[in-house]
């Protein structure tokens, strides 16, 4: 790979309006030597202490990396091997890597006398992150990208150490503006939910490598996470004609599938990753939902689990988990699962709302307000977060009628979807005795049922309240307007409607016949 | 991984188990003797044995102790046998360097038992009952090795290793044992680079986190005792042993001075804490299931009765320690919650307390063995959660949120019918109604989401109806689940409530209904005994926990304390403790909880007494709760009763007493986090600057009154009557009658509206005052008699006696004429003044007392000097106790006229003298400094 880029320029920085840095051109290596070829041979067959141990009196940076990348995952390797037989009554103690303390002493000393290329940095910076010293990993993290920018790993590691927008500012300053820096701000951004922005790159990128699978990937999981629903389907569908063995980011297809609820095409999704990979977390997530479309959840919850074993913090399985909790009537279990999910990131709202629609569950919206707060304070542009702790206000515990209204308003205000808050605005300022209030969220709600032409009780109780509401405010022929439709419904709202123009008619001083002529 | 709580039961095997088991192969070898061979005596062989259980039972931590403790500890307990038993253990410890020598070990400590044919053969054998502590203990171990894989074998063996070489490297004991630094060569390498770490700032720096998790240092302070020396020590070498280079990486690191200074710099960049934590968890092992959770649950009571020796960081330190080593003990959570509750950080206690029953769904730690714990797990226990939460809010002053909370909590324990949760959450709505100020639930009960609040009561009803039907429902539901401490606690609640307030009946209409409003003393006498009887009752109750580990906790300090000599000939006499402030070691059969019930109910009575005017039985009531009741009282009942103690000297002895006294008790509880305190001291300045004069003074001290009462926690009212009531008195004394007498006004207006009868007493009482100074004593009458009949109502007998003096005062006022109608007041009154009055009331009547003759137009001072010079003498004595300058120099006056009047000059000269002394204090109150202030 990286022979490639060096051997052309024309590669080595796309054409963009943009003005990046040139690529660093790296000194050409010493020569591989037997050691190092028989010590990459060893670790290539999962060998590492027998590959570090081979290359014990090696000089060369790339021995050296070598060496200790070796040692890193022998170390990495006993550990997850300790973590099962360390397991006591208390669950499992958090075992070490035993290297990290060697490695971290050896790296530093090469790094000051200036004997390490960026891959060692990368390695220093891995070992300085599992240690616990995440500033230092950063900058660490930074030399080594600077160094040598198409190491993806290193940029993943820098990316899983910016946690917030201001550190992610902060490493902006010290990294070089090379396009891989691109790569590495979209993915960031993704990771801490500003879709928008991180869809823009995206998009810009995919100007530049039109045919990466990869930015076909993210663009499709940023639509996703903005419930672009369609949009998302579209291109992972694409994805899977150019990539029919890809299991990476299929379970963000599988839920988009799950959303849409298209069992089918969430069958034929889990049948094929099934038969690629079946141990990888991402096969057993999409199993998982499919069967929890089917309203198996039992089997659902074997499936995440096994997601689980895979990968202890695979977020979105402990959530997934939490729901079929929810659905199995579990909720103790479902709030467990909801809490380890919030845990590994705080800022998962789903899981925040997962817990508080659980104690809503159990008939504790007191309880569950906090979560609710906490869920609408992650994504306060999502209505559904708003609607959920309006109904927790609402609710007959609470009757808390104010603090719902101004959230219903706000959901009302992000463009609420299922049209819940119009016309629970309008019944609650109803309620209140607020009948203007009331009046101006029925036609809103009214005409937006008009528009997405549906039918059905909330359409009648807007036009007998605005009939009534206008009879009353003298507005006949608006009141008219109401009533006529209202006509078109069953006998008691032609009761109603023929009640409030037979008041009309007698105020008017027409004679009453004058009705049922119209009628049908 | 699972997602459910699942009940910790499974035990590990620990290199201090393994000491224990071979320590009690040595305890229980079988001889031919009545003891086996090092024990000398059977005493001497009994107390092994108590400390082999105690070992195995004491909650002091939760990981396992060091092998260089447990040395020190057979040391005090063995006297001179130490050095051969441990010489022993050791000896065993070393041999057990390969699988198959634990499996020896394991296969050889059957002998302990005994066999089954020789146990009814040879009666004096000393061999183990199976089913016995020691016997269980030693089943439970060999049940675990024979299940263990031999990847647990072998960390067991890392692990001993480990413990061994921790030890051995302890320079000042290892002379006894050589055996272990030959074995353990194997173990221990790279010893030359240790020295090269001791330099690392990195390494050093965890030695502050280390003794932290130590539990002594979060006790009383004092008891780290001999050992502290040495535990430093290995913990230092525990650091040591945590942060060696990892031996496998073979790599030739030589490091040198500039490696190690680049190292500090990168360092710098660190962030501290999260290198603390990360490796030191390496070779620490957890204790058993019930020793930690035993351990925890100390420390939440520790919480209560000692928080000011919990430090945030430290205790934070020893969480995070405890979560690496288990992560899946959620009562951590819990800890943590109340460590930031009582350090004030709402959103982390909070955030935590959520965290806890989301793990655990509250099942977890929680003392379930209730009766009422029969729903299904699956749906867990949130009401306790709801419960913990209003509690939570009701700490930081969210009255509001904390009556929501309350509410659900009811509602969901109506849904799994819990009835213990029902009479506890109830409990704690009444304790919520009646501890807080009155104001600030009106708006509460009255809003629409109060629903815990019967139906049958409208918002109409005052909170002190609501309050007393809430009381009566929850005793009866506690009656009914038969658990002694909610009984006893709603009785303490209810002997409150008729304190202070008048019962009336709830509903009464027609002329048979009863009209006389009156408290009721018998009632609260009988409510305050019948509470602590109850507690006799608690056996039978769900609230009696196993205590055996505390005590084991307490047998083991005790033995550390001792230091070197030994425990057997240490235990005649340790009783007594030098410190009269710290509490006895000695833990109750009781449980902490319902001996904290029984110190409240003295403290009530005290209350009790204090306002129906028996100084001597609050004295009595607050010495028994200081005395017995110390260890388990939380720190706020305590100090309260030490206020109380303070108030009665300030009161009966003068300042000087009351101030050398509340010194002592500020170093006991800090000012900044006990508000009582803080508070006593205020009150006591202020009402020493008004006797001396000092009138700025006392209005500045009473403005800082008034800055409590703007708490975070809600205003007191009661609190704010006081501030109203000392505001008015600092005018008094100044002498600006209508601004005094329109703040007592507004007093008595503010008591009114909240039904604060006892304060409306007082003010109608000041208001007298006020008229009488301001020499208006016909205006002055109407309301001195009003105070009179209100403290009749509620028998407050001492009040009520000096409202009868300023009744008599009055009478005197309005001229001569009325003095053997004021007489006779004070001859009524007389009895319960000189019983039970404080020295400023007993100066007060014997002054008017001595008036009243002199005005008497019949009475002559030739013929009959004492009955004017006595009292006056009294008073006199008692005010310069007092340093009373104003009353003082009125009572000198009348004593030297008196003498002019006998022609007794010398004496005469003597109370001019005297009266010029205090009047030109008087005049000039800046002169004179306090040396006790």
């Amino acid at each position: 790979m990286r022979r490639r880029f060096r051997g052309s320029d024309v590669f080595s920085t796309p054409s963009t309006s943009m003005s990046y840095v040139g690529t660093p051109v790296l000194v050409e290596e010493e020569i591989e030597n037997d050691y190092y070829l028989l010590a990459k041979a060893y670790f290539d067959s999962r060998e590492y202490r027998r590959a570090a141990h081979v290359l014990r009196d090696q000089t060369g940076k790339k021995a050296m990396f070598l060496r200790g990348y070796a040692l890193y995952l022998a170390g990495e390797k006993r550990k997850e091997e300790e973590m099962i037989e360390l397991e006591g009554p208390f669950g499992k103690g958090t075992t070490i890597n035993c290297e990290l303390g060697g490695l971290e002493q050896e790296l530093c000393m090469h790094r000051k006398k200036g004997s390490i290329d960026p891959f060692g940095l990368y390695l220093y910076g891995v070992v300085l992150r599992d240690r616990g010293c995440d500033d230092l990993a950063r900058a660490v993290l930074v030399e080594s990208v600077n160094g040598y920018p198409w190491n993806w790993n290193a940029w993943s590691e820098l990316q899983s150490l910016c946690t917030s927008i201001d550190i992610l500012n902060n490493v902006n300053v010290n990294i070089k503006n090379h396009w891989m820096k691109d790569f590495f701000f979209a993915s960031a951004y993704l990771e801490l939910k500003i879709y928008g922005e991180a869809l823009k790159k995206y998009e810009l990128l995919q100007g530049n490598f039109s045919l990466s699978d990869y930015v076909q990937a993210q663009i499709a999981t940023a639509q996703y996470s903005l419930s672009e629903f369609d949009e998302a389907h579209a291109i992972f569908d694409d994805l899977l004609k150019n990539d029919p063995y890809r299991v990476d980011t299929m379970d963000v297809y599988s839920n988009v599938l799950y959303a849409k609820e298209s069992c089918s095409a969430l069958s034929c999704l889990a049948h094929r990753v099934i038969s690629t990979d079946k141990y990888r977390p991402e096969s057993c997530c999409i199993i998982g939902n499919y069967y929890s479309l089917k309203g198996l959840h039992e089997k659902a919850v074997i499936y995440f689990r096994r997601a689980l074993r895979l990968n202890r913090k695979y977020l979105s399985a402990w959530t997934l988990m939490g729901h079929e909790y929810v659905e199995m009537k579990n909720p103790a279990a479902a709030v467990d699962a909801y809490r380890r999910a919030v845990d590994i990131n705080v800022r998962d709202y789903r899981a925040w709302y997962g817990l508080g629609q659980t104690y809503e569950l159990m008939a504790m919206p007191f309880y569950a307000l906090y979560y609710y707060r906490k869920s609408a304070y992650l994504q306060p542009t999502d209505a559904r977060m708003w609607v959920a702790l309006a109904q927790c206000y609402e609710s007959g515990q609470l009757n808390m009628l104010d603090e719902a209204i101004k959230c219903y308003k706000r959901a009302a205000n992000y463009n609420e979807r299922e049209g819940i808050a119009l016309s629970k605005l309008a019944e609650l300022h109803d309620k209140l005795g607020r009948r203007d209030q009331a009046a101006m969220y029925y036609k809103l709600d009214l005409e937006r049922m008009d528009e997405e032409q549906r039918e059905g009780p909330n359409v009648i109780r807007a036009l007998s309240f605005l009939a009534e509401h206008c009879q009353s405010q003298n507005k006949h022929e608006e009141a008219q307007i109401y009533c006529t439709r209202l006509l078109d419904y069953t006998a008691t709202e032609k009761e109603t409607a023929r009640n409030i123009m037979g008041m009309k008619t007698s105020q008017s001083g027409f004679p009453s016949m004058e009705v049922d002529q119209f009628m049908p | 991984m699972d997602t459910i709580w699942r009940p910790a039961t499974s035990f590990t095997l620990t290199p201090h188990k393994i000491s224990v088991c071979a320590l009690i192969q040595l305890y229980a070898t079988p001889s031919p003797d009545t003891v086996p061979f090092p024990f000398s005596s059977v005493s001497q062989h009994n107390c092994f044995a108590i400390f082999l259980i105690s070992l195995i039972k004491a909650t002091d931590d939760f990981v396992e102790q060091s092998l260089e403790r447990l040395i020190m500890q057979l040391k005090a307990v063995t006297g001179e046998l130490d050095m051969f038993i441990a010489h022993r253990l050791t000896e065993r410890l070393s041999s057990l360097s390969s699988a198959d020598e634990l499996f020896n070990f394991f296969a050889g400590l059957q002998v302990v038992f005994g066999s089954n044919e020789t146990t009814n053969l040879e009666d004096e054998q000393i061999s183990l009952d199976t089913n016995s502590i020691l016997g269980m203990f030693v089943r439970r171990c060999t049940l675990t090795f024979n299940v263990l894989s031999f990847e647990g074998a072998c960390h067991l063996l890392t692990n001993i290793a480990a413990y061994c070489d921790q030890f051995s490297s302890c320079s000042d004991l290892s002379h006894y044992y050589s055996p272990i630094r030959r074995t353990f060569s194997v173990f221990v390498v790279n010893d030359s680079k240790k020295e090269a770490e001791l330099l690392d700032p990195e390494k050093l720096r965890l030695a502050n986190y280390v003794p932290d998790h130590d539990p002594h240092r979060l006790e009383a302070g004092s008891s780290a005792g001999l050992l502290t020396g040495t535990q430093d020590c290995s913990s230092f070498f525990r650091i040591r042993e945590v942060q060696r280079v990892p031996t496998q990486a073979q790599v030739p690191v030589k490091p040198k001075i500039s490696s190690l200074e680049d190292k500090i710099e990168d360092r710098m960049l660190c962030q501290p804490n999260e290198v603390g934590t990360n490796d030191t968890a390496g070779h620490l092992v957890l204790r058993t299931n019930w020793q930690v959770q035993g351990f925890l649950k100390e420390k939440a009571d520790l919480f209560e009765n000692k928080k000011a020796f919990f430090r945030l960081h430290e205790f934070e330190n020893m969480l995070k320690l405890l979560e690496k080593l288990a992560p899946e003990l959620h009562r951590v959570h819990y800890l943590r919650h109340l460590n930031s509750l009582y350090h004030e950080d709402y959103i982390n206690s909070l955030d935590n307390l959520r965290r806890y029953f989301d793990y655990s769904a509250g099942l977890e730690g929680i003392d379930t063995s209730s009766s009422s714990f029969a729903s299904n797990p699956r749906d867990g226990k949130y009401e306790t959660a709801l419960l913990c939460l209003g509690i939570l809010h009701c700490h930081f002053g969210h009255f509001n949120l904390a009556m929501q909370a309350l509410t659900e909590a009811v509602q969901i324990c109506h849904k799994n019918s819990d009835d213990f949760g029902l009479a506890c959450t109830l409990a704690a709505i009444c304790d919520l109604l009646s501890n807080i100020g009155v104001s600030s639930m009106n708006g509460i009960l009255g809003s629409s989401y109060c629903s815990a609040i019967p139906a049958s009561l409208d918002a109409s009803l005052s909170t002190q109806r609501h309050l007393l039907v809430l009381l009566k429902q929850s005793l009866e539901r506690a009656e009914s689940l038969k658990n002694a401490r909610l009984i006893a606690f709603n009785r303490l609640a209810l002997a409150k409530f008729d304190l202070e307030q008048i019962k009336r009946p709830l509903l009464s209409f027609g002329p048979n209904a009863s009209t006389r409003l009156r408290t009721c003393p018998i009632s609260v006498c009988e409510e305050l005994r019948i509470s602590p009887y109850l507690l006799s009752e608690f056996g039978s109750d769900a609230a009696s926990l196993p205590t055996d580990g505390s005590f084991c906790t307490s047998w083991l300090k005790k033995l550390e304390k001792s230091g070197s000599s030994s425990i057997l000939l240490d235990e005649v006499g340790s009783g007594c403790n030098d410190d009269s402030l710290s509490s006895a070691t000695e833990p109750s059969v009781l449980p902490n909880c319902i001996l904290q019930l029984c110190g409240a109910s003295y403290l009530a009575r005290a209350a009790s007494w204090e306002l129906y005017g028996s100084s001597a039985l609050v004295r009595l009531n607050a010495l028994v709760h200081a005395i017995c009741f110390a260890d388990c009282s939380s720190s706020s009942d305590s100090s309260l009763a030490y206020v109380k103690l303070v108030q009665y000297l300030a009161t009966y002895k003068g300042y000087q007493d009351a101030f050398t006294a509340l010194s002592l008790v500020e170093k006991r509880f800090p000012p900044l986090s006990h508000l009582h305190i803080q508070l006593l001291r205020l009150q006591l300045l202020h009402e020493h600057f008004i006797h001396r004069g000092c009138i700025k003074r006392a209005q500045q001290v009473c403005d800082e009154l008034g800055v409590l009462v703007s708490s975070a926690s809600g205003v007191d009212m009661d609190l704010k009557a006081e501030v109203n009531l000392r505001h008015a008195r600092t005018l008094l004394a100044a002498k600006q009658f209508d601004q005094a007498a329109s703040v007592a006004h507004s007093l008595f207006c503010m008591c009114y509206e909240f039904n604060m009868q006892i304060k409306v007493a007082s003010a109608l009482l000041l208001m007298a005052e006020i008229h009488k100074k301001a020499e208006n004593a016909c205006t002055g009458l109407p309301y001195a008699l009003a105070s009179l009949t209100y403290c009749q109502s509620f028998n407050l007998d001492l009040l009520g006696a000096s409202a009868t003096l300023t009744l008599a005062d009055l009478w005197l006022c309005l001229g001569s004429v009325h003095a053997k109608r004021a007489l006779s007041l004070l001859h009524q009154v007389l009895p319960m003044i000189l019983g039970h009055g404080g020295l400023e009331l007993r100066a007060r009547a014997n002054i008017s007392i001595a008036k009243c003759y002199l005005a008497d137009s019949t009475f002559s001072v030739v013929e009959d000097p004492n009955s004017v010079l006595d009292p006056l003498n009294h008073a006199t004595e008692e005010l310069e106790i007092l340093q009373y300058h104003e009353l003082a120099t009125e009572a000198f006056y009348l004593t030297a006229l008196i003498y002019n009047a006998l022609g007794k000059f010398e004496e005469r000269e003597a109370a001019a003298t005297s009266f010029k002394k205090h009047m030109l204090a008087l005049e000039n109150p800046g002169d004179q400094e306090d040396s006790f202030l």
